[in-house]
């Protein structure tokens, strides 16, 4: 994070301070001018406030991308001093292809920012992505109402005159002629013919810094973004860096000095100022009207809907509860004018649920209104449990309605296009996501201007885990086997600190649309995305709030394509129409699952930290679910709340609420906000409620808080309220350690902000998928199969889960397997077996049907084949490799495919046989053969010799279903290695359940997931899996830095360390980790794979050398058989979190 | 595993790009030396190998043979491994998959029968292809039912197989020469006489030119190697500015170098052979061809510019060149005339330059200055003792240091004229922010 100036108002303490000079800069570069600029534009606010200049304005280089921020700056910088009234302006610096010198413009008047908008989309659009291409013809047609601002080259030339002349003929009185001192040597010269030049056409001369940082100390940064730009290092950029550190904000008292000749030219530029009346307060956003159609006004017609929806909800009648809430709601959204944005987002719903048949659940502060559970936008029912402590946008808060919609992650392209399509590309557009400089990209860039080699800067960028953004810590460099004390390391590591932050690039939202009545492009500049037919915004989400426009985030989950899958086969296979409404709710089967941590594949409580999570919190109802999403996240952490919620949870500590001093207010003035949370604060909206009751926050103050958290890592700016939190609540008589704790959480939230009203919707979504898992475990494994991938566990752990619940899994089948995983009849005495584990849940369990993988689940093998060729010309079965072969036409390469997945046990084969059959069949191409012939070459019983194949053995088939179908139904790969496991004292981890803690063990297992959540301490958390359960294991940082190769590397360790055991939660925290991958070459070993045993031999002593560097280089062997190699290859990698 | 992966499990780990070419390289120059023991080398992706039928008796036998090639490469800094067997299939096999060594006549199919199917030189597809069906051993398909096997895995499978035991033909393909050029003698009596050493060479360079000519090439870079009795070689390069191919040029450049060599030219107990080489080539200038020759004066500069560098060393031959900086000082410098062969002299200037003075101080002069502050124009210097009044000036030119290359102050420059219109390019050292008192330099001269 780059420093902040902080503002400091003039000294009154000189003597005599000289009068201020009035000079304005106006012509300022921010690093929105993507690799141009090296000061974010808050920097130069704070800085242009400091210098003591009244107002400044921001221009960058074709584009408005970073105008708002400077705008939400100023108006922070004039609520916190009134007294300074610093005026800001937008403008833009147009850069031209056609030879046209730049050009500042800055609109006077609201009809003005609209041409401009409309000027740059032109330019955008005509463009390739990121590039704005402009002509001078361009400004002539949009160039009304700008101030235009002609900025000379540092060499006059004709070109500069030509413009002048043109625009002051078409614009007279909005044209200046910009003079700058560049200090090339012969300014006076210079600024002279300029100052001849203006007279002569009849333009006034205005003084300008042409600004591209905020402080001399930027000019290193300043060559370090032109070189990035330019792709060239420091030492060959040359002249394309500037010679002098001159560009920053000078003091208007050094500017004057620098102009005394020409005090007009300073004099001018607040001139413009003031004849500025633009401000970006004044775009006002007008919502869609379209979907009032029909009624005298939005609120009738949101009202007529909801009402109607209420009906449908409550086919008994309405409760009183919710017809007085539902009027409530109306009138406050009536009184903010709200209502086109329900409407709004209610018509896209309606689009998908009704129209499309898309599952969608809606999520955000306005989405659990009890308006948007009667317009279907969620489902969390308001009056089965009234459980959000606010459930809805307050009046007096200035916060705008955000709802973020889910779609099935598969069909939400539907919904974009019917957005697209209805409002038109002039009136709806994708918001855009600022792309910043994170530690690896920084490090990446900043190391290749400064020359250093690939190998320097790859292992400096690997010393990063994900994306931090805390620039490399010196020990990180030492172990990367570099000096941090190094010169040109010193530089390099300092300036990507810098960096840091600063935008790289526009880039598209994954789904936040903007949509306004009236043109879009003529309140913000639209521009061309990455991806064919896509378009959005110069300005992100925090901006395009700033500005008070709406924005509907219509977004994927893959849980929700899940879901829906699930409900379907519900319904097909077990004859129960459900919706997410109607699953039966408050089922104690289902808590009394999750609270055993049996969460596996549940959405959001999967994971290893929320299965930790779960024994201890033991769910009982709704509203635990909601505290369950939301706890188990930095804010909570950060703010160290979670213990003393399980503690008070547990009954171990008393419940209290912290109060203020009797005369300072009611003792129980936080218990209304906290009394659900047992009196800790855990969700965003208690903390912000806190700030405002018990630090007595104006609301004005909440919403600068409020924004502050959204941008936290980028300005910093939320330290200006920590004292004031802090200190206004230690004022009022609350704990400053309580104080402390609050804030701390506050600055959690601002990475992954989780309000109450995120984790309702959310709460739904794990409910829902644990009621399938409960009841119909063979339904849940299949949809959760098919909607794959998606979540924390790959199919392997999912269909051995589902196996532990009673679940018959069978093998892919080209006569019995569709290309999705389906659920056929139970095979004739093939019943489940519930594990013990889960023995309770055997009167809730309703499966009755078997999951059949999909051929899907087979590598390689394309849908089309499955579903175009084999699928439809099945018939009664295929009764042969030669049959399949000749009735679908496939490819021999897609048959061998099959083969390899062992998908022709019903034809008798096993992968082996069906593979010699299938590649007998190559002799003729597909496309070669004649119908004509079919019959024929049916009957011709080609005389082959019999050719004895070699069995396969168990272990070995075990390997291929491993490698071609990521999962074995057969065995699992350890049971094999059981003996020789138990030979190293290894045990199984079932018996980890039973082992006291303290004790120490070794456990051995494939390495499912190592996490490193950035909340831990730089902890790992690995998962092991044997073949009787998973372990689970705690990697300490120190441990981490000496088996770091074998932790990332090995897809089968053993680990020996401490058995530690809380609530039913088992660790082991390791203490030595050993890689024994090679021992997985055994599966597939055969008596002539003796080298292959020898060298698996070599894991038994480890320390020594293994790989032969002391033997005789005579017998190195460059070619040996590399199965160890390639079988622990084919075991899952692991999947890595973050 | 890919490069992220290895880099996040051992962060130091040294990175090296593969380099596919010049390991083909290196294994061209290995077969270049290999060609000792037999003529017949052929190069694969991944090794050699050599026909030594007829060659082995010069050796003392295979198995001497072959401990004495391994040994050489060992000694060269090669791990190597070689086998000797009765076909190349086999040879290639055992020497990749099996105990090295001479396998006798007759005796490979039981060494081969053990050995993984990959042995067979066979596409990696088809080796997978067998592995799936269980046949993993050449023992395993060796007197298996061939067609089910042809039409299953083609009939190249079958052919390495039999080439591997002997049932085909199979002949190596050795390598083509490189069309390098090359002029060699060998000396009956060694000689070790300076005059004799010339006189090779004379006849040498006559036999190159004529083969260069043919190829309408010329030599960037030659090289006389010397072979002395005892294994010793002695190479003597000399570069050429353009491709030349004239006897009596080559001859000239090496005179210079033999010269510098005095009597260090070491002969030992002799050279028995001696070979001139071009080493690098370029297509030639056809105007050298012409019948006077001699006759471009740009050829008498690169002449001058190799005659000289033979003599003194190509490193002391310079030429002035410009470098993109705004630093004054650094902006042109000496570079080796050599290393500059081929590419413009010097860099575009800047867009924007501004004026530099004729003369450029190699070390600017102390001054004292009268000026205005912060950054006005000297009235009047002291420099040498002597005062001068400034009667016309311009400026600040305003140049930081370059701060990647060390904290330094900023300079302001200053054009100035004197009463007696001498013109100065001054500057002072430092800004009045940076620095109380700047020192003011005199740094050249305009006239």
């Amino acid at each position: 994070m780059s420093d902040v100036v902080a503002f400091t108002p003039p000294r009154d303490g000189d003597k005599d301070p000289p009068p201020a000079p009035a000079y304005v800069e106006l012509a300022v570069t921010t690093n929105y001018s993507f690799l141009r600029g090296a000061s974010h534009p808050e920097e130069m606010v704070l800085q242009a406030a400091a210098l003591g200049m009244p107002g400044m304005a921001v221009a960058d280089r074709n584009t408005v991308a970073g105008v708002v921020r400077a705008y939400v700056q100023a108006n922070i910088l004039n609520e916190q001093t009134p007294e300074l009234k610093f005026k800001y302006a937008a403008g833009c610096r147009l850069a031209f292809r056609d030879g046209t010198p730049d050009v500042l413009a800055w609109p006077t008047d609201r009809a003005a920012w609209g041409r401009l908008c409309r000027l740059l989309t032109a330019g955008n659009r005509r463009a390739p992505k990121g590039e704005c291409y402009l002509d001078l013809a361009d400004l002539m047609e949009w160039g009304r109402g700008l101030v235009l601002g002609v900025m000379p080259a540092a060499r006059l030339d004709a070109a500069l005159r030509a413009t002048l002349v043109k625009l002051a003929a078409a614009f007279p009185g909005d044209v200046r002629l910009m003079a700058n001192f560049t200090y090339a040597g012969e300014d006076r010269r210079r600024l002279a013919a300029l100052a001849r030049l203006a007279a002569e056409i009849g333009v006034p001369l205005m003084a300008t810094n042409d600004v591209h940082y905020h402080h001399p100390d930027r000019r290193p940064l300043q060559d370090v973004v032109t070189c990035i730009r330019e792709k060239t290092t420091l030492r060959d950029a040359g002249f394309r860096l500037a010679a002098s550190a001159e560009r920053h904000l000078k003091p208007p008292a050094e500017m004057a000095r620098l102009f005394k000749r020409y005090p007009d030219a300073l004099a001018e530029t607040l001139r413009v100022l003031g004849q500025i009346e633009f401000s970006l307060g004044d775009l006002r956003y007008h919502y869609p009207e379209e979907s009032t159609a029909g009624f005298a006004n939005p609120n009738e017609a949101l009202a007529y809907f909801a009402f109607a929806g209420a009906k449908f909800r409550y086919p008994d009648g309405i409760p009183d509860r919710v017809r007085i809430k539902l009027d409530e709601e109306l009138a406050i959204i009536a009184g903010r004018e709200y209502a086109p944005y329900f409407l709004t987002v209610y018509d896209i719903v309606r689009f998908a649920r009704d129209e499309r048949k898309i599952l969608c659940q809606g999520r955000g502060s306005a989405a659990n209104s009890v308006v948007c559970y009667c317009l279907g936008i969620t489902e969390v029912d308001p009056h089965h449990a009234d459980l959000l402590f606010e459930r809805f946008i307050s009046p007096n808060r200035n916060e705008p309605p955000d709802i973020d919609v889910d779609f099935e992650h598969e069909r939400r392209e539907e919904v974009m296009q019917y957005i697209y399509n209805k409002y038109s590309r002039e009136r709806a557009g994708i918001a855009a996501t600022v792309i910043t400089y994170r530690t690896r990209s920084a490090i990446r860039d900043v190391g290749k201007v400064f020359g250093l080699s690939e190998d320097s800067v790859g292992a400096l960028a690997s010393t990063t885990w994900g994306w931090s953004s805390e620039g490399v810590r010196d020990a990180d460099v030492t172990r990367a086997g570099l000096d941090p004390a190094e010169r040109t390391l010193k530089m390099v590591l300092t300036l990507c600190r810098d960096l840091i932050g600063f935008p790289r690039h526009l880039s598209q939202h994954v789904g936040g649309f903007v949509m306004t009545n009236d043109r879009l492009d003529e309140t913000v500049p639209v521009m061309n995305a990455a991806m064919e037919d896509r378009t959005h915004v110069e300005w992100d989400k925090d901006d395009l709030d700033a500005v008070g426009m709406m924005k509907v985030d219509v977004l994927a989950l893959g849980m929700l394509s899940c879901i829906r899958r699930a409900l379907d086969f519900i319904a097909a296979k077990y004859g129960e129409k459900l919706t997410l409404d109607t699953i039966p709710k408050e089922d104690p089967a289902v808590y009394a699952m999750l609270g055993r941590a049996d969460s596996v594949g549940v959405f959001q409580v999967e994971s290893r930290a929320q299965m930790s999570m779960l024994p201890r919190l033991k769910p009982k109802k709704f509203y635990d679910l909601v505290i369950e999403v939301a706890i188990v996240r930095p804010g909570p952490i950060q703010g160290d709340m979670v213990h003393p919620y399980l503690r008070r949870r547990e009954g171990s500590e008393p419940v209290d609420y912290p109060s203020p001093s009797p005369e300072h207010g009611p003792a129980n003035e936080l218990r209304a906000i906290l009394e659900r949370t047992l009196g800790v604060p855990l969700f965003q909206e208690q903390a912000m409620k806190i700030a405002m009751d018990a630090a007595e926050f104006t609301a004005a103050e909440a919403d600068g808080l409020r924004r502050a958290m959204a941008t936290f890592r980028r300005n910093g700016t939320i330290g200006n309220y920590r004292t004031r939190m802090i200190e206004r609540m230690t004022a009022r008589g609350y704990d400053r350690d309580f104080a402390e704790r609050c804030f701390h959480q506050i600055e959690g939230f601002g990475d992954y902000g989780f309000p109450e009203s995120h984790a309702a919707s959310f709460a739904l979504l794990v409910y829902a998928s644990a009621w399938i898992k409960t009841h119909y475990p063979d339904v849940f494994c299949a949809a959760l199969l098919n909607a794959q991938p998606m979540g924390f566990y790959a199919p392997a752990q999912i269909v051995r889960d589902a196996e532990r619940h009673g679940v018959v899994a069978l093998p892919p089948d080209v006569n019995h397997s569709d290309w999705d995983c389906t659920l056929e009849p139970l095979p004739v005495g093939g019943t489940g077996k519930l594990h013990h584990l889960h023995g309770e849940m055997a009167g809730d369990i309703r499966t009755r049907h078997a999951v059949r993988l999909g051929l899907r689940q087979i590598k390689s093998t394309r849908e089309d084949d499955v579903t175009g060729a084999l699928m439809p010309r099945r018939g009664r079965g295929y009764d042969s490799v030669r049959d399949l072969w000749l009735r679908t036409g496939l490819h021999r390469a897609a048959i061998e495919h099959l083969a390899d997945g062992d998908a022709f046990r019903s034809l008798g084969l096993d992968r082996r046989d069906a593979l010699w059959a299938a590649r007998g069949e190559g002799a003729l191409k597909a496309k070669d053969r004649l119908p004509l012939f079919d019959v024929a070459e049916r009957a011709d019983i080609r005389n082959e010799p019999d050719f004895a194949l070699p069995p396969m053995l168990p272990g070995e088939h075990v390997v291929h279903d491993y490698r071609y179908l990521s999962l074995s139904l057969k065995a699992h790969p350890l049971s094999f290695l059981r003996p020789e496991l138990a030979a190293r004292h290894i045990v199984t981890a079932e018996i980890l359940r039973d082992t006291p803690g303290g004790r120490r063990v070794t456990v051995s297992g494939l390495v499912i997931t190592r996490q490193r959540p950035g909340t831990a301490n730089g902890v790992i958390f690995m998962t092991l899996e044997d073949e009787t359960d998973i372990a689970n294991i705690i990697v300490w940082p120190k441990t981490y830095e000496r088996y770091r190769p074998v932790v990332l590397g090995s897809r089968l360790v053993s680990v020996t360390g401490k058995v530690q055991s809380q609530k039913g939660v088992v660790h082991v925290v390791a203490d030595l980790i050993v890689d024994l991958s090679p021992l997985l070459a055994r599966l597939s070993a055969d008596a002539s794979d003796l080298s292959a045993l020898a060298r698996a031999d070599e894991v038994a002593r480890p320390g020594e050398d293994q790989r032969g560097a002391h033997r005789h280089p005579r017998n190195v062997r460059f070619f040996v058989d590399d199965k160890a190699g390639a079988t622990h290859a084919v075991m899952p990698k692991g999947r890595n979190f973050h | 595993m890919g490069l992220a992966d290895a880099r996040a499990m051992i962060p130091t780990l040294a990175v090296a790009d593969e380099d596919p070419n010049a390991d083909l390289t290196l294994l061209d120059e290995i077969a270049d030396w290999a060609e000792r023991y037999t003529p017949l080398v052929a190069r694969g992706s991944d090794g050699l190998m050599l026909d030594i039928t007829g060659c082995a008796h010069l050796f003392g036998g295979e198995e001497a043979l072959l401990a004495d090639c391994l040994a050489r490469l060992l000694t060269q800094g090669f791990l190597a491994r070689g086998a000797i067997a009765d076909t190349p299939g086999a040879a290639w096999a055992i020497a990749r998959f099996a105990e090295t060594g001479v396998t006798g006549p007759g005796a490979a199919l039981p060494v081969l029968a053990s050995l993984p199917v990959a042995a067979l030189r066979l596409e990696a597809e088809t080796v997978s292809a067998l592995n799936r069906v269980g046949l993993k051993r050449i023992g395993q398909i060796v007197d298996a039912p061939r067609a089910p096997l042809a039409a299953r895995f083609g009939s190249l499978l079958l052919r390495r197989l039999d080439q591997a035991l002997g049932r085909e033909e199979e002949a190596i393909d050795p390598r083509r020469p490189p069309p390098v050029f090359i002029a060699e003698r060998r000396f009956a009596e060694p000689i070790a006489r300076e005059e004799d050493v010339s006189a090779a060479l004379t006849s040498l360079a006559a036999t190159l030119a004529a083969s260069l000519e043919r190829h309408g090439e010329g030599a960037r870079r030659l090289e006389y190697a010397l072979f002395r009795v005892d294994g010793a070689v002695t190479r003597i390069t000399v570069g050429a500015t353009r491709p030349l191919r004239s006897p009596k040029l080559i001859l000239a450049l090496f005179r210079e170098k033999f010269a510098s060599f005095g009597d260090d030219l070491d002969a030992g107990f002799g050279f028995d052979m001696a070979r001139l080489s071009a080493a690098a080539t370029a297509p030639a200038d056809p105007l050298q061809t012409d019948l006077i020759g001699d006759g471009d004066p740009a050829a008498d500069i690169a002449g001058l510019v190799d005659r000289i560098g033979a003599r003194l060393g190509e490193d002391r031959v310079t030429a002035l060149v410009e470098h993109p900086t705004h630093i004054p000082e650094r902006a042109e410098s000496f570079v080796p005339q050599a290393a500059l062969a081929g590419q413009p002299r010097a860099a575009a200037p800047p867009p924007d330059s501004a004026l530099r003075p004729l003369r450029l101080f190699a070390h600017p002069e102390p001054i004292v200055v009268t000026a205005e502050i912060p950054d006005g124009p000297p009235a009047q210097f002291r420099w040498r003792r002597a005062l001068y009044r400034v009667i016309r000036a311009e400026g600040p030119e305003r140049i930081a240091a370059e701060w990647w290359n060390g904290i330094g102050p900023t300079r302001d420059y200053f054009r100035v004229e004197d009463e007696a219109g001498r013109r100065f390019w001054l500057y002072r050292d430092g800004l009045f922010s940076e620095a109380a008192e700047p020192q003011w330099y005199v740094h050249g001269l305009f006239a």
